[in-house]
């Protein structure tokens, strides 16, 4: 009859693997660490991108960005020279109102997913994206037109359709904690843990797997790939530290997540940054957040440089 | 850290000095203002405001108002009357209170204000001695042939004739005879004089009676209409609608017969408007008078329950709301339920307050439904945001209206409460909800709606407990409390409930 009470923990059960509940990240951490004046820089992609720029942070290349309606008919001018492309909305969240363009000729898109529009179809979806409808609250919003990124093959088979990606939660410069999300079929080729992607956690010296999960239960191989989740290494973990280590003297937030993604050519390139990432990574690696926050805060030093931050990690003693 | 501290340790203070506050505010009411912590059971008293405006023309001003004569079959406990400036005078005689001043400029309001007891032992039995025989109405032959057919038709059915010449009047479909008797276009007054006009052919005397039907929280509301018909030794009466004998519970007669309910001369477009409040206002009155014997005049005259019924009333409503924000608080970091848009489920749950539970819940799931149904085909088109919203916005509109007219027609009550429910916020969650569906799936969008409706079930549960209204109404300090409860609750670092479920791959020692 109680069997239904099993499904949920005692509070000192988590606390004791200091986990991070929602109202402790708002008040306790976010409300404290994150200056509200410094949100737009991070909600807002073209922002975002130029400060990448200046701050050496690799990122996709802009090929044009869409702000007046009037100007949505002349995309094609715009990419005539890039077979592939991305549309995005600057305030979009989520992975929402994301277009991949992959391959394109006359009157025919085709899209990351195999679906084919017509040139109406992406017309319309900028027209949308400036009309507000993926950005937060509803806003105006303008579009980016970006290069498509080269996905390195080293994860195809850990992926079903869409595009891993490294997520790192950095916590006052330092990176506190990483997963990577992976699509599923379920998950309809997105990289969102609510939907149904899977989770790996990944060791923040080593970037191997520690642990993964599905719809929050513990999971070995991937459900469509079936590859085997334990044999995930993230290549060049150190340039991913870094550009999470780097977003923080960027944008002066003080906890963000970096989302970041492995360019065949190009190597690791920050895809977006997030002010209020969420808690589920805890869940995909096993453990709370509120340990490393803790030793970051008391042991940790200060005024070190992105590079020397990442090293101190790195070197660390277990 | 210890920064924070004291932002907790300042409203925890503020939370017990309001605690401390509001228990020593509560015992002076009770003490000296006789409050109770329970709402009033003695119905049996009723506070009738009767509003009058009108805007004056520059001439002298005349106003006289039908009131109830003390004579009648309930007590009147109080009288006041608001009139500054004017020169009041009560003609007991014909049972009217009339107003005079001299020509004023701004539009004018006065308030009649009147505390009655019950009237269920009269029955609405009004004994005079000796009534004149109406004179029979003057018709051509033809109007003459048309009455007396329709007599003959009314006199098949049931019941005395005043009875039957009503029951007459409410056939549906109308005789034919009837209808082209009447004329085309008729008020409820003009409807009523007929009836009267046809009592007369048979030599009943009758009039029309105005006055209010006593129902809790009326607010604004135009003086009911009635009949009186006099049956040989007392005046009767009769409900215009049903045909239904005697005074109705909780009716009370402000003016009879030919002369009109309000008369204003200096003035145009004159109205009055009758407020009605029970019982909880009741304690109240009798508590004006227990601060007047106790020498605490001073802090009544400056709370709220002195202020005009209709204020009160919208106070009244007003007061219960801190309490469903607290809910709405409790849910979303306590609880850690997901709803769309903050104060959705609050909003919906004050139309379940007025449509009333399960008809309420019945008629928001039609809307939600048929909008759902129409947004679906509204996506395929691919319009821009502001308009498709705006279009939904119209949906809502058109689906209310379809709902009230087919409720109105079928004599489903809980269809024509449609009309309740917050526009804008309807045709929001319609959006949001289809914009969940094509992105995350049926699932997502009726759970969110689900949780949502659950917090609004759980508010109504609140908002809409008479004990809870009233205390909140009478104790209104109470809402200082809740205050500094929410704003306390704003500091609270502890897991929600719903994570304790999310979580629990990351507990230990299970």
């Amino acid at each position: 009859m109680f069997a239904w009470l099993k499904k949920f923990s005692r509070p000192s059960a988590l606390k004791a693997n200091g986990v991070l509940g929602m109202n402790a990240r708002n008040y306790k951490i976010i409300a404290r660490c994150n200056n509200r004046r410094l949100y737009p820089l991070v909600d807002d992609k073209v922002q975002t991108k130029r400060l990448a720029d200046k701050a050496g942070i690799n990122t996709p290349h802009l090929i044009g960005v869409i702000e007046y309606q009037h100007q949505v008919k002349d995309f094609l001018e715009l990419v005539k020279n890039h077979p592939q492309f991305v549309i995005k909305p600057a305030h979009g969240s989520g992975g929402k109102g994301v277009l991949v363009i992959k391959h394109w000729d006359d009157d025919c898109f085709v899209t990351a997913s195999e679906r084919v529009l017509t040139f109406k179809d992406v017309y319309q979806h900028i027209s949308n994206t400036l009309s507000g409808l993926f950005s937060l609250g509803g806003q105006y919003d303008v579009a980016l037109i970006e290069e498509m990124v080269n996905f390195s093959d080293i994860f195809k088979d850990f992926s079903y359709q869409g595009v891993p990606d490294v997520r790192i939660i950095v916590y006052k410069g330092y990176p506190a904690m990483a997963m990577m999300r992976l699509a599923t079929a379920e998950s309809g080729g997105r990289a969102n843990l609510h939907q149904g992607a899977v989770g790996v956690g990944l060791d923040i010296k080593s970037g191997k797997t520690l642990n993964a999960v599905m719809h929050n239960l513990p999971i070995s191989v991937h459900p469509d790939t079936k590859a085997d989740l334990k044999s995930l290494v993230v290549p060049f973990w150190r340039e991913h530290l870094i550009i999470g280590a780097k977003a923080y003297e960027m944008t002066g937030l003080g906890y963000l997540g970096a989302d970041i993604v492995l360019d065949k050519n190009r190597g690791p390139m920050m895809l977006e940054l997030n002010a209020r990432p969420g808690l589920a990574i805890q869940i995909a690696n096993g453990k709370g957040l509120v340990e490393v926050i803790k030793k970051i805060d008391k042991t940790y030093p200060q005024n070190l440089t992105a590079e020397e931050r990442v090293d101190f990690i790195l070197n660390m003693k277990k | 850290m210890s920064k924070f501290f004291t932002v907790r340790k300042v409203l925890t203070l503020f939370l017990v000095l309001s605690v401390i506050f509001a228990a020593f505010s509560a015992y002076y009411k009770i003490k000296y203002w006789g409050f109770d912590f329970r709402p009033n059971r003695t119905t049996k008293v009723w506070n009738i405001d009767a509003n009058i405006t009108f805007e004056p023309t520059g001439e002298p001003i005349r106003v006289s108002l039908g009131v109830p004569s003390s004579g009648d079959e309930f007590k009147i406990l109080n009288e006041d009357i608001q009139a500054r400036g004017y020169k009041v005078t009560k003609n007991t005689q014909e049972n009217r209170v009339e107003f005079s001043s001299s020509a004023k400029e701004k539009s004018q309001n006065l308030y009649y204000r009147l505390t009655i007891y019950d009237n269920e032992d009269g029955n609405g039995k009004v004994r005079e001695a000796k009534v004149a025989t109406p004179r029979k109405p003057l018709y051509d032959e033809q109007q003459r042939q048309m009455a007396e057919e329709i007599l003959t038709e009314a006199g098949k059915l049931q019941g005395s004739w005043p009875q039957k010449i009503i029951q007459i009047f409410n056939q549906e479909p109308m005789n034919p005879t009837l209808n082209a008797f009447l004329p085309v276009k008729m008020n409820q007054k003009q409807r009523a004089d007929k009836i009267i006009e046809l009592l007369a052919v048979k030599s009943i005397p009758a009039r029309l009676a105005r006055g209010v039907r006593l129902e809790e929280g009326k607010q604004a509301a135009e003086a009911d209409l009635m009949m009186e018909a006099y049956d040989g030794n007392k005046w009767m009466l009769y409900d215009l609608n049903t045909g239904k004998e005697g005074l109705p519970k909780n009716f009370i007669i402000f003016q009879r017969g030919g002369t009109s309910l309000l008369d204003v001369s200096g003035g145009e477009d004159s109205k009055v408007r009758f407020s009605v409040l029970r019982s909880v206002v009741s304690s109240f009155k009798m508590a004006a008078h227990r601060s007047e014997l106790n020498n605490y005049k001073i802090m009544f005259d400056y709370s709220i329950y002195n202020l005009p019924l209709l204020e009160q009333n919208t106070l009244k409503w007003l007061m219960v709301f801190p309490l469903g924000i607290l809910i709405v608080v409790l849910m979303r970091n306590i609880v850690g339920i997901k709803t769309m848009g903050t104060f959705t489920p609050m909003l919906i749950a004050m139309s379940l307050v007025k449509t009333g539970f399960w008809a309420g819940l019945v008629s928001f799931s039609v809307i939600i439904a048929i909008g759902l149904l129409l947004r679906a085909v509204l996506s395929k088109l691919n319009l821009l945001l502001v308009p498709r919203i705006s279009a939904v916005v119209i949906f809502v509109i058109l689906i209310m209206q379809f709902m009230t007219i087919i409720g109105y027609r079928m004599n489903w009550s809980i269809a024509s409460s449609a009309v309740f429910f917050p526009i804008i916020i309807t045709a929001w969650i319609i959006e949001r909800a289809s914009i969940t569906w094509e992105e995350e799936g049926a699932g997502n969008a009726v759970s969110e709606i689900f949780y949502s409706m659950v917090t609004a079930v759980v508010t109504y549960l609140v908002i809409s407990n008479e004990y809870i209204r009233h205390i909140t109404f009478a104790f209104d300090e109470i809402n200082l409390v809740i205050l500094f409860t929410v704003m306390l609750l704003g500091t609270y670092t502890g897991y929600r409930l719903t994570e304790l479920k999310r979580f629990t791959p990351l507990a230990k020692g299970e």
